[in-house]
């Protein structure tokens, strides 16, 4: 059994330690909102924090998160009105959504380091992948949400 | 997936009563519709639904798919503004499957949005008649505002759910008045799409996320060579099932991940044909040259005298292009989860072709149409790809052999390698100019593999439309022409991809035009507004792009713009990118400025989002896209070598939206094709080296960060 404190809940999940985190949230916890991608810590699609860090939940051993916490796209906000999905809203960013939710969630980290963030910092900062192309929105959104 | 619709006559179908919640349901036909989509049966033969419930809610029921490009929100904004109610209080779901079409060819909003906005002042006026005759007083004193009919002699007023059911009885008018563009309070505005909110915390749900109580988790493995099947397989440990999908096996666990695992370790022994060494992507394009020679090419287009133009030209040009198979790496991977029971089916999928999915599950599982529930998922991205029926064969089969609901999740690897990928191509171009420099005749051969052939739609001594479309049509005067089609007969399959014919053919339309240009050292703009000479529709948007995009103003040292044009869908594009060229290797692509004339915009703001889509899109794929065959396997692994545009390597966007009021075009896929050229022709200017071969930068990956 592996204990797992996940969006503020506690889980003992009957699975091998080696069993990757993404596939954890969302086959067994059903946190379906972290998405996966690639598979290869490439996409970014599975991002999650931990402990207030994003994280690529894909290639992450399940153990890695034990005492940890561990916050999905669901466990950002309760109400879904972090600033971050507010501005997304207000920006109109997601085309298909696919990848928004780890978007969200490494610019939700970002924004705990570096509250304001210049285009070149978000550039830096967000190497994740989004096929339909919605970065443009996502750049604009980082910098209402920061603006708050 | 081009074609040509003028709107046909509305006919108002049929109505049915809402057993369940009351209310009424109106169903439309469009004669001479878009028939494709049903492979279960008849052709579907409703366009439009309207749903009036006496609960108060409003749904349209719309037969197309929702990929991330707005086409809900836009319908129900076209509802919403005819019923006269308030933005927020349509709600839009998937018609049933045997009444559903192909997304494809953006048209889910230039076929539909018209019988929709009928239907819905159709459901208006009879709820206007129900209220009307509720007061006992005539029907032009009565107006429909809010979700709501009003008296205008009284100020009485009766909630839409409390008339529902006495207006199900009224007559259906047959020509409902269209509330006038002038009074137009929600189309054409950028309303907030109503998918949105739930994309941005976790609970929309896709294709990927379906979960079904008790339900099982499948992976798949195919043969790696094109034409490969099974020879024999055995049970693997750690999963419940192996299923022999002929060119392929699954097997089945408790999470992906398990069966992930356990279908890398099944022990299977595969048959490849000996046709798999021929399968290699550098013979075929040997193989091309010899055919662009030597035929068979069949004409596509043919208009006046070409052989004249090249025999008296002054000076004649030739130029050979070569495009790559590209994969469409949706980013959500395709998957399918299927419950199956004696008695019926259900499906859910991300699927754009919610129709065909229906007539797949009748051919695997022998059960009648009204046994299967297909259910049509958010999808995350489809770009053609999810038209296709192997996943969803795929899971089918393994739901039944398991005996429980089964999820089916391909790996990003599998995804990428056995794609339906973008055809290859080659096309030769020859132009005939006059002692001035003037375009007297235009030849272009394109040497690719065909879509519609290869499904068995058409026969071996047909065009296939889909490989010259963007070739043939052009609005440019060329004085005369001829579009002439070589079918390859390369077996990689092939499929629709983002603007299909397309995005091969405006790269080497508008790439030869710029080579016209520097050959008589015109101004690239100057050549394609003389060409445009007597279009003004397409001269407008060629000049309202170059205007967006700076044309002719001063630029940094090193930075050089491309402009180019294409016509797709209905819709008319051009694009001007302005790029410099860090190293050797390198490319920045810094801003494109595009216009479009879409005739109208339903919504801007979704507009202007699929263009920067269509535009990053196109610009992965020239920089880096391609997919190479040896001995029947695929290149392509993951994004590891299949590499896509980064925030940090996109441009700014700017786009400039004509409502020229034609009729109404797509903009899903337009704003694709012009990007590949308009960068080559840049990067022509800036670094006097002609790209005449995609990718930009072959064999570039990524690598994690
Ligand atoms: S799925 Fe984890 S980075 Fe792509
Ligand atoms: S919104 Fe579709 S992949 Fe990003």
């Amino acid at each position: 059994m592996i204990s797992l404190n996940v969006n503020g809940k506690n889980y003992s999940v009957n699975v091998d330690p080696g069993t990757k985190m993404l596939w954890v949230l969302r086959d067994i916890l059903q946190l379906t909102g972290t998405k996966y991608g690639c598979g290869i810590e490439i996409c970014g699609a599975c991002t999650i924090l931990l402990d207030g860090e994003a994280q690529k939940s894909c290639d992450m051993d399940v153990s890695e998160g034990v005492g940890r916490k561990i916050t999905t796209i669901e466990g950002l906000s309760p109400t879904g009105t972090h600033p971050l999905q507010k501005a997304w809203i207000e920006e109109q960013v997601p085309q298909c959504g696919y990848c928004q939710s780890g978007m969200i969630m490494k610019a939700a980290a970002l924004l705990q380091q570096n509250p304001n963030p210049s285009d070149s910092d978000i550039d830096g900062e967000i190497d994740n992948i989004c096929v339909c192309g919605t970065y443009q929105r996502i750049r604009a959104a980082i910098h209402l949400a920061a603006k708050g | 997936m081009s074609n040509t619709t003028t709107l046909p006559a509305v006919k108002i179908d049929r109505r049915q009563f809402l057993a369940t919640t009351g209310g009424f349901l109106l169903a439309f036909t469009l004669e001479g519709g878009n028939k494709a989509a049903n492979a279960a049966g008849a052709a579907p033969t409703v366009n439009a639904w309207v749903k009036i419930s006496t609960d108060e809610s409003i749904t349209i029921l719309i037969g197309g798919s929702e990929l991330g490009q707005g086409a809900y929100s836009g319908l129900a904004q076209v509802a919403a503004e005819e019923l006269m109610v308030d933005w927020a209080q349509v709600r839009a779901e998937p018609a049933p499957a045997a009444q559903s079409w192909v997304t494809g060819g953006s048209s889910n909003i230039r076929a539909h949005a018209q019988p929709l906005r009928v239907a819905s002042a159709a459901a208006r006026e009879m709820l206007i008649a129900a209220g009307a005759a509720t007061w006992n007083v005539p029907p032009s004193t009565c107006i429909a505002r809010q979700g709501k009919v009003i008296n205008t002699i009284t100020n009485d007023s009766l909630t839409f759910g409390s008339l529902a059911t006495l207006a199900a009885s009224m007559p259906v008018p047959a020509n409902p008045p269209l509330v006038p563009a002038s009074e137009y309070r929600l189309v054409g505005t950028p309303v907030k799409r109503t998918d949105i909110p739930a994309k941005t915390n976790g609970s929309a749900i896709y294709g990927i996320d379906v979960t079904v109580p008790g339900m099982l988790f499948a992976a798949v493995k195919h043969c790696p060579s094109v034409g490969g099947t099974v020879k024999s397989v055995r049970t693997a440990t750690g999963s419940r099932a192996v299923v022999n999908l002929g060119n392929a096996i699954a097997a089945v666990s408790t999470t992906t991940e398990a069966a992930r695992s356990a279908v890398s370790n099944v022990p299977v022994i595969w048959n490849i044909p000996s046709s798999a060494a021929g399968v290699d992507t550098a013979l075929y394009i040997t193989q091309a040259k010899q055919m662009m020679v030597n035929g068979p090419a069949l004409v596509a287009e043919q208009q006046g005298d070409v052989t004249t133009a090249f025999q008296t030209a002054a000076k004649t040009l030739e130029m050979t292009y070569t495009l790559p198979y590209l994969a469409h790496a949706c980013m959500e991977v395709l998957c399918c989860t299927v419950s199956v029971s004696p008695t019926g089916c259900d499906v859910w999928a991300p699927t754009q072709a919610p129709g065909w999915v229906l007539g797949t599950v009748m051919a695997l599982t022998n059960m009648p149409a009204s046994s299967i529930n297909v259910h049509p998922t958010l999808m995350g991205g489809g770009l053609g790809r999810k038209i296709e029926q192997d996943y969803i064969a795929q899971a089918v089969k393994v739901a039944m052999a398991a005996g429980k609901p089964v999820k089916l999740t391909w790996s990003r690897e599998e995804d990428m390698a056995n794609d339906q990928y973008r055809p290859f191509a080659l096309a030769r171009v020859r132009v005939a100019l006059d002692a001035q420099g003037n375009i007297k005749g235009w030849a272009n051969r394109i040497v690719s593999p065909s879509i519609l052939f290869q499904r068995g739609w058409i026969p071996g001594n047909v065009v296939d439309t889909q490989s010259t479309e963007g070739g043939t049509g052009l609005a440019y005067n060329f004085g005369s022409r001829l579009t002439e089609y070589v079918r390859h007969p390369g077996t990689v399959p092939v499929g629709f991809w983002r603007s299909v014919g397309h995005s091969i053919n405006a790269f080497v339309v508008e790439s030869a035009i710029d080579e016209v240009a520097l050959a008589t050292n015109t101004d690239p703009l100057m050549l394609r507004q003389r060409l445009l000479a007597n279009d003004p529709r397409s001269l407008n948007v060629l000049n309202e792009a170059a205007k967006l995009g700076g044309w002719g103003t001063s630029l940094p040292a090193g930075h050089a713009r491309g402009i180019a044009f294409a016509a797709s869908f209905n819709s008319i594009v051009a694009e001007v990118a302005e790029v410099s060229h860090p190293a050797a290797g390198t490319i920045r692509v810094h801003k494109v400025a595009v216009a479009i004339d879409c005739g109208s915009a339903i919504n801007p703001d979704s507009v202007e989002a699929q263009m920067q889509g269509g535009i990053f899109h196109g610009l992965s794929a020239a920089l880096w896209g391609e997919v190479k065959f040896t001995n029947g396997v695929a290149s392509a692994r993951n994004f590891s070598n299949y590499r896509v545009l980064l925030m940090r390597e996109a441009p700014v966007v700017s786009v400039k939206i004509i409502q020229s009021g034609a009729p109404i075009g797509g903009v899903g896929e337009p704003g694709v094709p012009p990007i590949a050229p308009a960068v080559a022709n840049a990067y022509a200017k800036l670094t006097r080296t002609r790209v005449r071969t995609l990718p930009f930068f072959p064999g570039s990956g990524m690598s994690d960060g």
